[in-house]
């Protein structure tokens, strides 16, 4: 198996598209550590996979970052894999967004890559392991409703490509995973303040820009790959996974 | 990845040498059945110009009459030299445009075809980082290149409702013979030393194989949501500006 012996720490990996990234690596042989801010959602994840663990996690804390990986460290004796996952989205035109949302979603899909692959920097490069961001198609353009969102997953991409460069001598990969739509609870709730704001229909974008929504299994995938040996020469890169959305400039 | 292109049937242009040769290998190792194409190719080889259109038609009507259907074409035939643009006659420039662009147009469109009525398939077309900026010395491959990544956009949209993705593949330098035979060209027209300009940019040369893996995970149906993507693999090359 492909990530056979492979450590592998992911945040936001009690629900969405982490659970699906968690599920796949631990199919494909990887042990994995589960973290999430909802310690429920951590361990009702880790109790169905084989030699998982679960770590409550607040990524915007620089304190709970450094404590995940050491206890990740810990239970497997080193970490081969950080996958940054944890994010959240906001839909709102930026005059209706408030300061506070704008800074929360910051804190959380930037501060937490930043943390996270700071405090994850030592434990990696003792195994010359690889650092997975996960972007966004979002981060490539501009999308109504998704300013923040874009602006976040922008800075995803600069941190990963500035890292990649920084930590090549010391063997560490750091590539960024850019996904379009995919079917997620987050799209879900994305659908209806869409709608209302631009008065399109939905489903009718997505047919038209990409096909159809992807699959969380579909990432997990890339991700998998993205992880391997296989992937032994890609760093600094940013992997877009989007059926051909963002091939279309109209 | 074993199994994961199991009986698929890949036609490979530029199989003889270089990434066209590392790549049919790992196909080759991983299950597919492998059309090893090229204009002067090995043993079991089967000989196309891929700038002849009726050479390409013929290559894929074959294969698909041979093997019952078409599944992967990977397009990794290619050529370069080295001039300065200012330098370069129209007919070079001609020469490295008919290969490296006409010829990925030629198997793109012939393939697409063919995987279209076939019920899908995916095309992986080698550009290089040299399609995202300039191209010093080498302005003819960059510019086709760059050509390469625009038409599998284009073809990756016109294709998905049949089923066929189409992404590209963009090394950086590679150590291959295409790169090798060309440095002492490089350091005379660039004024610079190979060695430590690859050591500056991309920290070593990657190998022939480390392109592999992308291509067969392209090829799979592990990358059934990937189309329309230029994916790069350059050991950090283009990630920063300085």
């Amino acid at each position: 198996m492909e990530l056979e012996g492979k450590r592998a720490l992911i945040t936001g990996a009690g629900r969405g598209l982490g659970l699906a990234i968690a599920e796949l690596f631990a199919q494909r042989g990887a042990r994995v550590a589960i973290a999430d801010i909802d310690a429920g959602t951590a361990q009702a994840a880790a109790d169905r996979l084989d030699g998982a663990i679960a770590i409550t996690c607040d990524v915007t804390k620089p304190a709970e970052v450094q404590a995940m990986v050491e206890q990740a460290v810990a239970a497997f004796g080193g970490l081969d894999v950080l996958v940054n996952n944890a994010g959240i989205e906001i839909g709102k035109p930026l005059p209706a967004t408030s300061d506070e949302e704008f800074a929360q979603l910051m804190a959380i899909n930037v501060n937490g890559v930043f943390f996270g692959m700071k405090y994850a920097i030592p434990a990696l490069a003792a195994t010359q392991g690889t650092i997975i961001n996960m972007s966004s198609v979002a981060g490539l353009d501009g999308v109504p409703l998704l300013g923040a969102y874009c602006a976040s997953k922008a800075a995803v991409i600069r941190l990963s490509q500035t890292a990649s460069r920084e930590l090549r001598d010391a063997g560490i990969r750091v590539n960024a995973l850019c996904p379009a739509f995919i079917d997620t609870k987050m799209v879900d709730r994305l659908v209806e303040p869409f709608e209302a704001a631009t008065g399109a229909n939905f489903d009718d974008l997505v047919a038209q820009a990409q096909g159809r929504l992807g699959t969380p299994e579909e990432v997990a995938e890339m991700a998998a790959f993205l992880a391997s040996d296989d992937a032994g020469w890609i760093t600094g890169s940013t992997y877009v996974l989007d059926n051909a959305l963002t091939a279309s400039v109209l | 990845m074993s199994g994961i292109i199991d009986g698929k049937v890949a036609i490979i242009t530029g199989a003889a040498k270089g990434l066209g040769a590392a790549i049919a290998a790992r196909f080759t190792a991983e299950g597919a059945t492998v059309v090893h194409a090229d204009i002067a190719p090995g043993d079991g080889g089967v000989a196309c110009d891929v700038t002849d259109e009726a050479q390409v038609q013929k290559l894929v009507a074959d294969t698909v009459s041979e093997h019952g259907k078409l599944d992967v074409l990977v397009s990794s035939a290619g050529i370069a030299s080295v001039n300065p643009l200012v330098q370069m006659s129209l007919e070079e420039w001609r020469r490295v445009l008919s290969v490296d662009l006409d010829g990925v147009f030629l198997c793109t469109k012939h393939a697409g075809a063919a995987m279209a009525a076939g019920g899908g398939g995916s095309i992986i077309n080698i550009a290089s980082i040299k399609a995202f900026g300039g191209s010093p010395a080498t302005g003819h491959y960059g510019a086709a290149k760059a050509g390469v990544v625009s038409l599998s956009k284009t073809a990756a949209m016109e294709l998905r409702s049949f089923g066929v993705r189409v992404n590209a593949i963009c090394p950086g330098w590679v150590d291959t013979d295409m790169v090798n035979d060309r440095k002492a060209e490089f350091e005379s027209v660039l004024g610079i030393s190979f060695d430590d300009y690859i050591a500056h940019v991309q920290g070593r040369l990657g190998e022939a194989n480390e392109i592999a893996g992308l291509a067969v995970f392209l090829a799979s149906e592990r990358s059934s949501f990937a189309s329309g993507s230029a994916y790069v693999v350059d050991g950090g090359a283009t990630a920063s500006l300085v």
